[in-house]
């Protein structure tokens, strides 16, 4: 892209800022964005978050304008290879991976690069060097929620610990605890447990009754994922101990933002991504591969800590508020150029 | 799942110690766990911890005597988990999204299960489709179904609509009172809701199933159907009751989780499906009856239960949880069908 274009974009850019930038000043193949086929290859699909991510996707090819075809393999690792090659036969101009397993998607991805198509991949390493990497970072998230924790209680309590190791984020968030652990010598971590038999809040609510029966003196609950940490405060409610621990948890929802607001709520903060945002990300990431650039070999989405105390000064309700309210948490500023459109707020 | 009781030789009259391990092996073996725990698990003993594994196993205990009221006639129930998750969301789609009282939306929940109950039994008794296809396809159309209204997300106040709106409604208090509410008995706020509901449930199908004449000919279809038929029983009637009882008290659960967790979570419910039918199968070993049965089956699922507070009390790992979960099951199995053949009947 030359320069007097770059100044003519800019200019045109910013009087169209109002309805988002037309098709005409992005660069080629996205100056006729009708053309353009992506497709969306997941492995993940039922729940809130990855909800939340196909609405950011979704939202972000419509400012592009590109077509979007969204191919779901619901957990089956073989399938989501099989959707791979379908879109490629397809004939898609790129292809976002969302999660998925390495071993069934390096050579998949291997032959779209092959077939000259653009690759990124969202949470899952197909060990490639052509195809960035988009991630919200998880062992950041972990790392803030403690931080929030220290600065809560000081660096001396018992603390009990929601961990199923082998699920990836959550290996990633307990790397920050165990550094946590390693440098706090008064932080004791005196109970485990976790399990994600659905409904996983549930049975976490179970173990987390009997947790606290065992272990009087914990006074922090640490549970690096929502379901975790709404499953923790059941048993804490359940036990009439809600004044006397505190959760601190990673990702956020609707429901788990009326659960931290519930009056005398032992949630005290959690840390998280906007799903929605990590979806508009990986858009970008591709839309910016697809015009010849290079989005980086990892782009990273920036979590934010969202506190008990935030919540309630700002009455806020639920994610759109939260997101009014966070400018940090509605958009994120990675995977940018100055063409590209964002999707309306 | 009964036939094993079909053509066996009537009960010997000897009582040597075979029958008192088969009778009593397994209450014997649920007693030395509870002194184990009691003494290695700190905190276990006490009459909180008590009331806590009854409400741990209080939902699966609904469904596991839901299960087996079909297991008595013969028949499987593989819809039971969706029916309660399909339940836990229509109950929060209910009061959060049309904003209706806790008794319309408790209303709504038995009618489905009822409806969902009485699909399946017409499926297996006028379409012949054999039960564990036909539950089985029943529970991928509610895994499905309990999705469709909010696009596959979960319903909470304040949740934005697929139209774009924002749902307003809460659960209310009174429809939480049913999940959490605590009764007084001898220490202050110690029987929740679902615990009195579950003992409940179990003595009224206990007497159902035992007592009474309909109970009798479910037992009497379960061991051999053409003959109960051919002696006036009106099969398909009992068969279809069965499921609906199922379905019902699948619903129950479901209204017990969401009043628990306060919003309608997605969960294909496949969890609750098996700790529900492994409790109802463990309950076959209890007292040695080697046949599904409502008291087995409660204390199928106490057993199931105290298992795993003990163990995460003790600070055991979640795989380690689901290993003695399997190992008890087959435990169990072992109890009700190889020495119950060698006592040489299990005869009703």
């Amino acid at each position: 892209m030359n320069f007097t274009r770059r100044v003519t974009m800019g200019l045109i850019a910013s009087a169209m800022m109002a309805t988002g930038a037309s098709a005409q000043d992005m660069p080629a193949p996205l100056d006729n964005p009708g053309d353009v086929t992506i497709a969306l290859v997941r492995y993940l699909s039922t729940g809130d978050f990855f909800q939340a991510y196909l609405a950011g996707v979704e939202s972000q090819a419509a400012a592009l304008g590109v077509d979007l075809r969204v191919f779901d393999s619901r957990q089956d690792a073989a399938l989501q290879a099989d959707m791979v090659d379908q879109a490629i036969a397809l004939g898609v101009d790129g292809i976002v991976i969302q999660h998925g397993l390495t071993e069934s998607m390096k050579e998949a991805a291997q032959r779209a690069v092959d077939a000259g198509i653009k690759v990124v991949a969202f949470d899952v390493n197909v060990e490639n060097d052509a195809i960035p990497q988009i991630e919200q970072s998880d062992y950041l998230l972990g790392k803030l929620a403690l931080e929030q924790a220290i600065e809560d209680n000081g660096t001396s309590w018992d603390a009990g610990y929601v961990y199923v190791p082998g699920i990836a984020p959550l290996d990633r968030r307990h790397v920050a605890w165990e550094e946590v652990k390693e440098a706090n010598s008064g932080i004791r971590e005196v109970a485990q447990m976790g399990t994600l038999d659905n409904p996983i809040a549930n049975s976490n609510a179970n173990q987390a009754r009997s947790v606290l029966q065992a272990n009087p003196t914990i006074s922090v609950f640490f549970a690096p994922y929502d379901e975790f940490a709404k499953g923790v405060k059941i048993a804490v409610d359940e036990a009439g101990l809600s004044g006397d621990i505190s959760i601190y948890s990673a990702d956020v929802s609707t429901a788990d933002i009326s659960a931290m607001r519930e009056p005398g709520s032992a949630w005290k903060a959690t840390v998280a991504t906007n799903p929605a945002v990590v979806g508009e990300v990986s858009v970008r990431a591709l839309a910016i591969m697809l015009t010849g650039g290079d989005p980086g070999a990892s782009v990273i989405v920036p979590p934010t800590l969202i506190t008990q105390d935030f919540l309630n000064e700002n009455d806020i309700k639920n994610m759109e508020e939260l997101s009014a309210k966070m400018p940090q948490f509605a958009h994120a500023d990675v995977a940018m150029t100055d063409w590209m459109p964002l999707p309306p707020r | 799942m009964t036939e094993v009781d079909a053509g066996r030789a009537p009960l010997r009259a000897g009582k040597g110690w075979m029958y008192y391990a088969i009778r009593y092996g397994f209450l014997c073996l649920l007693i030395g766990l509870l002194i184990f725990f009691a003494i290695f698990a700190p905190g276990f003993a006490g009459p909180r911890s008590a009331v806590f594994i009854f409400q741990s196993v209080a939902i699966t205990g609904i469904l596991a005597l839901g299960v087996t009221c079909t297991l008595v006639v013969g028949g499987f129930d593989l819809s039971i988990g969706s029916v309660a998750t399909s339940a836990l969301m229509l109950s929060a789609y209910v009061m959060v999204v049309m904003e209706q009282s806790a008794f319309v939306a408790v209303m709504a929940c038995l009618v489905m299960g009822a409806v969902v109950g009485a699909i399946n039994g017409f499926l297996i008794v006028k379409m012949r489709v054999p039960d564990l296809l036909a539950t089985l396809g029943m529970m991928f159309l509610l895994i499905g179904l309990q999705r469709i209204p909010t696009e596959g997300r979960s319903i909470s106040t304040g949740m934005t609509l697929p139209s774009g709106e924002t749902a307003d409604g809460v659960f209310s208090p009174a429809f939480l009172w049913i999940g959490r509410h605590r009764f007084d008995l001898v220490l202050e706020d110690l029987i929740p809701v679902p615990v009195v509901l579950f003992l409940l449930v179990g003595v009224l199908v206990w007497v159902f199933l035992e007592l009474t004449r309909h109970g009798r000919l479910m037992y009497a279809i379960g061991s051999n159907e053409r003959a109960a038929g051919l002696a006036g029983t009106p099969v398909a009637r009992y068969k279809v009751l069965a499921y609906m009882i199922s379905g019902v008290l699948a619903s129950v659960g479901g209204i017990l989780l969401a009043a628990r967790l306060g919003r309608g979570d997605i969960a294909s419910g496949n969890n609750l499906l098996l700790d529900s039918v492994a409790a109802a199968l463990i309950g076959f070993a209890v007292l040695g009856a080697a046949k599904p049965n409502a008291f087995g089956t409660a204390i199928g699922a106490l057993f199931v239960g105290i298992l795993l507070q003990g163990l995460t009390m003790m600070n055991a790992p979640y795989y380690t949880q689901d290993f003695v979960k399997g190992a008890v099951l087959v435990i169990a199995l072992m109890f009700t069908f190889a020495l119950s053949h060698r006592r040489g009947g299990g005869g009703h």
